[in-house]
């Protein structure tokens, strides 16, 4: 493709007045109009305030993102709630129990069939434990925040490796806990044509998403952590560029909002009377 | 400081890239048939064959996999490990990235130069509306004529969701996909988009799902039209499986895309090109962009609900353990109405860029083409409910969302004051992008009026349903936003090829498909006011002439698509030789050399007034 | 400046273009939907068709308003030929163009909202305390209909002429859409929720029932016939019927 290329456009170069030297110079002080001036896409000698600001608006983005998906999470539990289907919010047809204990018992030991099934209750979670892990989510929040403000203060990286290494540690406490309470959720054995399985209510359900939901931020809140601590270490986010930590800092405060809001919610708002 | 990485040192190029060297499109369907193997061999294992859900949990977990190895073999986790260990791209790397010295082979690499993403989105929106387009005219084949002739129910209800399906991923990406990332960030006068990266995991993150999409049809398809509203979808085989998570992987690409696009446009602009000074299609992206970040949680997350529905048994959209279709169906239109506008806007404003530069005029009113811009796309997360209004769902809100739907008229009234304001006047150049440019003012009024109708429940309860809605929505999609795509890729076609797009050819095309789509699509309002119900394989011998028209017309387009395709295959090769500026205008993209340069300036631009004063002496004899 | 840039005289050929196709879409308005849509068997279809003239006639002058606008500037000022016209006169901002073009679409805008809120009132509105229930029963690919207070179950649709009838439509299976073609109703059939809609037959003769709701293999196929009959022979039928067990 060797187009003839030649820029050969007089009065377009009037208009598109020279840049020179002394721009890159000014554009980290223009701060008005025209703000953020100058991107040089390939970025190695941009300004690291210049790369923060962009991030950092990239980051509330995202977080603008996770708030939508948190909004609809928190819509399809409480509509669920509402509507209460049918009745079946938190009961279902089907029987108590595993289908292991089914077949031995049953099945096996017994050589019988099935009984009828009944409406099966379940309980809500336990709230303690909902609140225990969101305390857990803060506490981890709270000492990325708190090594931040040390950072920014000293910007020493060495003394910053063992806050990140202890939120990384929290983090994977909570993340923990978060399997933990996963495996708590009340699942209803039903069977269906022929085929047995564990089921959810929708009060199940839409615990089991939020929660879901919660273990995958903490898998990120784990990378970003353990990300902080080895680059810390290695020296990458020394002086100058402490902000990295503010951005990882920004997405870990909201997953520990969000993990208040949702304890919140699903403590004070299960039963339906 | 200010020199292009062109010039950089030689000796720099033969260090960058580290793993990048080896990755490639291939390496990537290899790492996603190998991970795929392996998670479907994992699945087999580890799931309980006995289990109602197994068929779909072994599918899923297949298709994680080769979504997962696909974004392995492309490079698409490079960064992300890279950053964990505190590597850092080095300038070298960055270059690797860029494709830099790279020739064609950049094409099919994780690119991360804007340029090459922008061609990447044109020719995956080729191929996508080219997929769609041959599933319209397999449907309007067997609509020839009443009962069913050349394929089963089955087949046919697989036809209309894959095609539905397709061509909203097509259009969602066909003017915002190219354009917003080739032409863009020189319009702002950047030397890339924010995050190129981002970027082309954005675009590869698309062709992962777009794969998984076409997988859909060979393992038994997707049979109940694409919204997928359960509980029909329980009825659906592992086809909707897939599909799930191919919406799934979308969101996060567009998602993604629409980060970067609004990191972009808000942060990279050069000196002195204010908000009130960038072309006014860079308010297009930037608007369809900050919706897209609105809505398409929306989609992510209903189709995640539909996969652990049909997964794990949760109760989300089934009603035995209390679950409601209406959850999923005020999910899905949470997302389902702001995606029209984020498929409409980059359109409009491509239009609104074309007329003020073939009418040698500037933008009339550039204010209230923002205004109706930014006011569409904030009323549009408003009227959700109403493609709810006949579902029984809430009747006494019927009122409110009638209210809000029809307020929408106004924004879209001032569409059309913009575009004759801007050409009223004008010393309008009649070349081939003006051309299609008209053809979406024409169709646009129809598909906008025919919308009014419908958001009035009294004429919904009767029109609902029905061919009235398809030929509605066809009018504002392929009428107006294909019009808008095809007069975008005209106007921008010597920017990216440095060549003309043939006008001859071009116009033969404009023709076949403006009439094709009033015969098309009239035909079909006449089927729809009739009482043809949409979706059917079959139909009462009462509505058989329209049917006939409306296929006869479908084959006129298609016609006229393929000269189109014919055009610019030619065209890409062979075509006339535009030089840099072919449309004589002034915004940035124009000022650079055809084909730009790897980081577009020498010397970063300072912007002292809009693109839209045109000039006596810019013409040269 | 040029010969293109037209003086005030000549917009006379667009004000007469945009009488013109003015009178066409009127004229298609008052004949287009009456023509093509169902004959109308009850007041919910005769509203939805009056309306559909309404908005067709008041839609008229604005789509020709554009048409006209854009024939007549493709009439007056386009330029053929490779080389690029000279730059048109800038024309950045004229406030009260873009204020009349608000108003009037404001106004039109409320002129639809307040005709069309006033329709659904009106469809909405409920002619008789006692209406006929039928229970409307849908499942793949039929519907099934029943009488409460009888036990009569039909796969047709018989109504009486004159008195409203309220439908409470269920599904068993998946979603199905309820519509009466030719009375301008529809509504969703959900399983595991009731809803409801009333209308009241007017006009003696066959109807059709079609599923509006994509609901799978044999969507197409989901029809019923119906039939409005006096309210004897109504009862004559009902009396007629195999009863339910």
């Amino acid at each position: 493709m060797s187009i003839d290329t030649q820029a050969d456009d007089e009065t377009a170069d009037a208009r598109i007045a020279e840049g020179n030297a002394a721009h890159d110079q000014e554009r980290h002080h223009d701060g008005g109009e025209g703000h953020g001036g100058g991107g040089d896409g390939g970025g190695h000698h941009e300004s690291p305030e210049v790369v923060d600001g962009r991030q950092r608006m990239a980051i509330w983005l995202f977080i603008g993102g996770d708030m939508v998906i948190l909004a609809g999470l928190l819509f399809t539990y409480l509509y669920l709630r509402g509507t209460n289907t049918e009745g079946h919010w938190m009961n279902m047809v089907g029987y108590t129990g595993h289908p292991w204990s089914y077949y031995y018992n049953v099945l096996f030991v017994k050589g019988g069939s099935l009984p009828n099934p009944t409406t099966v209750s379940v309980n809500p979670v336990s709230a303690g434990f909902y609140w225990f892990v969101t305390l857990v989510t803060v506490v981890s929040a709270g000492i990325i925040w708190f090594g931040e403000k040390r950072l920014r203060a000293s910007r020493d990286a060495k003394s910053f490796v063992p806050i990140a290494s202890l939120a990384t540690v929290v983090a994977l406490v909570a993340l923990v806990l978060t399997i933990v309470q996963l495996r708590q959720i009340p699942e209803i054995f039903v069977t269906q044509n022929d085929s047995a399985y564990m089921a959810y209510t929708s009060y199940s359900s839409a615990i089991l998403v939020l929660e879901g939901s919660a273990l995958i931020h903490m898998v990120v809140l784990a990378f970003l952590g353990l990300g902080l601590s080895i680059r810390a270490s290695r020296g990458v986010i020394s002086g100058d560029k402490w902000y990295q930590v503010r951005l990882v800092r920004l997405f870990w405060v909201w997953v520990a909002i969000s993990s208040v809001i949702v304890a919140a919610v699903v403590t004070t708002v299960n039963t339906i009377h | 400081m200010t020199t292009t990485l062109e010039h950089t040192a030689v000796a720099e190029e033969s260090q960058g890239g580290g793993l990048a060297r080896y990755q490639n499109a291939g390496t990537a369907v290899a790492g996603g048939v190998l991970f795929a193997f392996l998670f479907w061999l994992i699945a087999r294992k580890t799931m309980d064959p006995t289990g109602e859900a197994f068929n779909d949990q072994v599918t899923t977990i297949l298709g994680c996999g080769w979504i997962i190895g696909f974004w392995f073999g492309i490079g698409a986790f490079n960064g992300p490990m890279r950053w964990l260990l505190g590597r850092d791209h080095s300038r070298a790397d960055d270059l690797y990235y860029a494709g830099h010295n790279q020739g064609r082979a950049r094409y099919w690499k994780y690119t991360t130069d804007h340029k090459v993403v922008g061609v990447q989105y044109i020719i995956v929106t080729m191929g996508l509306l080219g997929v769609g387009g041959l599933l319209a005219m397999a449907i309007r084949t067997e609509l020839i004529m009443p009962g069913n002739h050349f394929v089963n129910q089955q087949v046919y209800n697989a036809f209309i969701s894959l095609h539905g399906m397709i061509m909203i991923l097509a259009l969602i990406v066909a003017i915002a996909g190219p354009w917003a990332n080739f032409v863009m960030p020189i319009m702002i006068g950047a030397r890339d988009m924010a995050f190129p990266r981002l970027n082309a995991l954005s675009l590869w993150t698309l062709v992962s799902a777009a794969s998984l999409l076409v997988a859909v049809a060979a393992v038994g398809g997707l049979t109940m039209g694409w919204v997928v509203l359960a509980p029909i979808t329980d009825q659906n085989g592992v086809g909707m499986d897939l599909f799930a998570l191919t919406i799934v992987v979308f969101a996060v690409s567009s998602t993604v895309g629409g980060v970067n696009v609004v990191c972009t446009i808000l942060t990279m602009r050069t000196k002195g090109m204010t908000l009130e000074r960038v072309p006014i299609f860079v308010w297009g992206a930037i608007t369809t962009s900050a919706l897209a970040l609105y809505a398409f949680p929306f989609f992510f997350l209903v189709e995640v609900l539909q996969l652990l529905d049909r997964n794990v048994a949760t109760s989300f959209f089934v009603s035995g353990g209390g679950g409601t279709g209406w959850l999923q169906a005020n999910l899905f239109w949470l997302m389902g109405h702001p995606e029209v506008y984020v498929i409409l806007t980059p359109a409009v404003a491509a239009c609104f860029e074309i007329a003020a530069v073939m009418a040698r005029k500037p933008v009339f009113s550039y204010r209230t083409a923002v205004a109706a811009m930014v006011g569409l796309s904030g009323l549009s997360i408003l009227v959700w409910a109403h493609h709810m209004f006949t579902s029984g769902w809430a009747p006494t809100l019927g009122g409110p969302f009638m209210v809000t739907t029809e307020i929408i008229s106004i924004p879209t009234g001032l569409f059309f004051l913009v575009l004759i304001g801007t050409l009223w006047r004008g010393h309008i150049w009649m070349k081939l992008p003006t051309i299609w440019m008209f053809g979406f003012i024409a169709n646009f009024i129809i598909g906008g009026i025919t919308g009014i109708y419908l958001s009035d429940i009294p004429i919904d309860n009767q029109l609902h349903g029905t061919m009235f809605v398809t030929a509605h929505f066809h009018y504002i999609f392929v009428g107006s936003v294909l019009f808008g795509a095809v007069a975008a890729l005209a106007f921008w076609f010597p920017k990216v090829t440095g060549r003309f797009l043939d006008e001859f050819l071009g116009r033969i095309s404009f023709w076949l498909v403006f009439i094709g789509v009033q015969v098309t699509f009239l035909a079909m309002f006449a089927s729809g006011l009739k009482g043809m119900p949409r979706r059917v394989s079959s139909y009462s011998v009462i509505f058989d002439h329209t049917n006939l028209i409306t296929t006869i017309g479908a084959y006129i387009i298609m016609s006229g698509m393929l000269v189109l395709l014919g055009a610019i295959i030619k065209s890409w090769g062979h075509g006339e030789p535009s030089g840099p500026n072919p449309w004589h205008a002034n915004s940035l993209e124009w000022m650079v050399p055809t084909p730009p340069p790897l980081e577009n300036f020498d010397v970063m631009p300072v912007i002292t007034e809009d693109p839209y004063n045109f000039r006596e002496e810019m013409v040269r004899s | 400046m040029t010969d293109s840039d037209n003086d005030k005289t000549s917009l006379k050929s667009f004000f007469w273009l945009w009488g013109i196709l003015t009178i066409v879409g009127v004229v298609l308005g008052l004949y287009g939907p009456s023509h093509l849509m169902p004959k109308s068997m009850s007041p919910n279809m005769h509203l939805t068709i009056l309306t559909m003239v309404i908005f067709t006639v008041a839609a008229a002058p604005v789509a020709a308003g554009v048409y006209a606008a854009t024939i007549y500037v493709l009439r007056n000022w386009t330029h053929k030929g490779d080389e690029p016209p000279p730059p048109a006169k800038p024309v950045r901002e004229n406030g009260i163009i873009v204020a009349t073009w608000v108003s009037i679409s404001v106004l039109l805008t409320l002129f639809l909202l307040i005709w069309g809120l006033g329709a659904l009132a009106e469809d909405n509105a409920s002619a008789s305390s006692n209406p006929l229930i039928v229970n409307v029963i849908a499942q793949q690919w039929v519907w099934t209909f029943q009488y409460p207070g009888t036990h009569v179950e039909s796969n047709s649709l018989y109504l009486p002429e004159g008195r409203e009838v309220e439908f409470h439509v269920s599904s068993d299976d998946v979603t199905h859409g309820f519509w009466i073609v030719q009375m301008g109703v529809q509504v969703d059939a959900n399983p595991g929720v009731i809803t409801t809609i009333h209308t009241t037959p007017n006009v003696l003769g066959t109807f059709d029932v079609r599923c509006e709701q994509f609901c799978g293999l044999n969507h197409a196929f989901m029809d019923a016939l119906g039939d409005v009959v006096t309210p004897q022979q109504f009862s004559t039928w009902l009396a007629a019927q195999p009863q339910r067990t």
